[in-house]
């Protein structure tokens, strides 16, 4: 177990502050066991850095493709979108141009003039809307009493054909019957007449 | 005229902007520690340089979704993160994760001459593939990539202290397998 302040590995990994490891070199100096441990660890440590770097066995990188690199205008529209500060300041801009724009165009006598006129469109469209609605109204009114008087008439006349042929067809039928029963009477006065 | 090194954040500036070139001079700078850290991941070298491909290609992606340009190490190393341990799972999709099997070695022997560096290094190779994957990547995050244990804990999204616990365990591992080899000496 070490009795060093500070831990060694921490010490051999310059893992601590200079006023630690100044206490931890004054340590070692003055204790054997701390001084190889920490032999033994630096031993440790370059053995493993025995083990070297390769050479990367082919260069990594990328070319670049036009196809699918983003054009300049639309770099610039990605990057302006994607910066808060340069979002805030457009805003900002854009506002007071507004504020400006207002100031210097805009409209001083047609308010006071607005409100007198408002009260009295109001009335002429309601009477436009009024009369309108009234005249669709006269209109569809009289086109349904035409369509019904048409109709009556079509109804009526039909009703009459319809009676006139079922009167002929009554005084056909008595016809017939008539000239039977003639028919038949006069069989029956011949069969009496007949010597047997 | 005023000379000033080209920084990392610069370059990923203007490839934020669509400038491919950038970033191929970015990837430049990283493809061999990503290279290699995913190689002592997975064990394999096709598979690390697809894996790195794979890597640069998301960077290159999800490049405005990094905050802080300077933190460009820890989120490149988490996407390589991600995509070794995605790769293990499709690999074994019951979620066994590879232990030495990848890694070529047998025991190491102990006395005989003083080692080669190659012994050395192959020595190195197959005590590492002894680890679980999670010990392995935080002595090759650590050793090998240097990276500090808050930057650590931001890769693998987990506390500094896990991260702590599992370097130390893996190197009290490793110190007993290597011990053998440090008693001959390296030549």
């Amino acid at each position: 177990m070490s009795c060093s302040p500070f831990d060694l590995r921490d010490y051999l990994f310059g893992e601590l502050a200079e006023t630690d490891r100044r206490q931890v070199d004054q340590h070692v100096r003055s204790c054997s066991h701390c001084h190889e441990d920490l032999e033994r660890l630096r031993l440790t440590h370059s053995t493993l850095l025995a083990l070297r770097d390769e050479e990367v066995p082919q260069r990594i990188g990328f070319v670049s493709d036009q196809v699918f690199e983003p054009s300049l205008m639309r770099r610039a529209w990605r990057a302006f979108w994607e910066s808060s500060a340069r979002l805030g300041f457009a805003s900002a801009a854009m506002l007071s141009a507004a504020l400006v724009i207002f100031a210097f165009f805009r409209p001083a006598a047609a308010v006071s003039v607005a409100v007198t006129d408002t009260a009295k469109i109001e009335q002429q469209v309601s009477e436009r809307v009024t009369a309108a609605v009234e005249k669709a109204v006269a209109e569809s009114e009289a086109r349904q009493a035409r369509k019904t008087a048409e109709m009556l008439q079509v109804a009526e006349q039909r009703f009459d054909e319809q009676r006139a042929a079922d009167m002929k067809n009554v005084s056909d039928t008595i016809e017939v019957i008539q000239k039977r029963y003639n028919v038949r009477e006069t069989l029956l006065a011949r069969a009496m007449e007949e010597p047997k | 005229m005023i000379f000033r090194a080209v920084e990392d954040a610069d370059l990923i500036g203007k490839a934020r902007q669509g400038e491919v070139e950038a970033y191929n001079l970015l990837i430049s700078r990283w493809e061999k520690r990503v290279y290699n850290y995913l190689l002592r991941i997975v064990g394999e070298r096709e598979e690390a340089l697809d894996l790195s491909q794979d890597v640069f290609l998301k960077a290159y992606q999800n490049l405005r979704k990094l905050d802080d340009p300077a933190r460009f190490a820890p989120w490149l190393f988490r996407i390589a993160h991600n995509e070794a341990f995605s790769s293990f799972r499709k690999r074994r999709p019951e979620g066994e994760l590879p232990d030495q099997a990848q890694f070529p070695g047998d025991e190491i022997p102990a006395g005989g001459p003083a080692a080669f560096p190659i012994e050395l290094s192959i020595a190195v190779t197959t005590a590492l593939g002894k680890l679980s994957p999670e010990h392995r990547e935080a002595v090759i995050l650590k050793i090998y990539q240097g990276f500090k244990f808050e930057e650590m804990a931001e890769i693998l999204e987990c506390p500094v202290s896990t991260v702590k616990s599992r370097l130390y365990t893996a190197l009290d591992v490793l110190k007993a397998q290597l011990a053998p080899l440090k008693s001959r000496g390296v030549t």
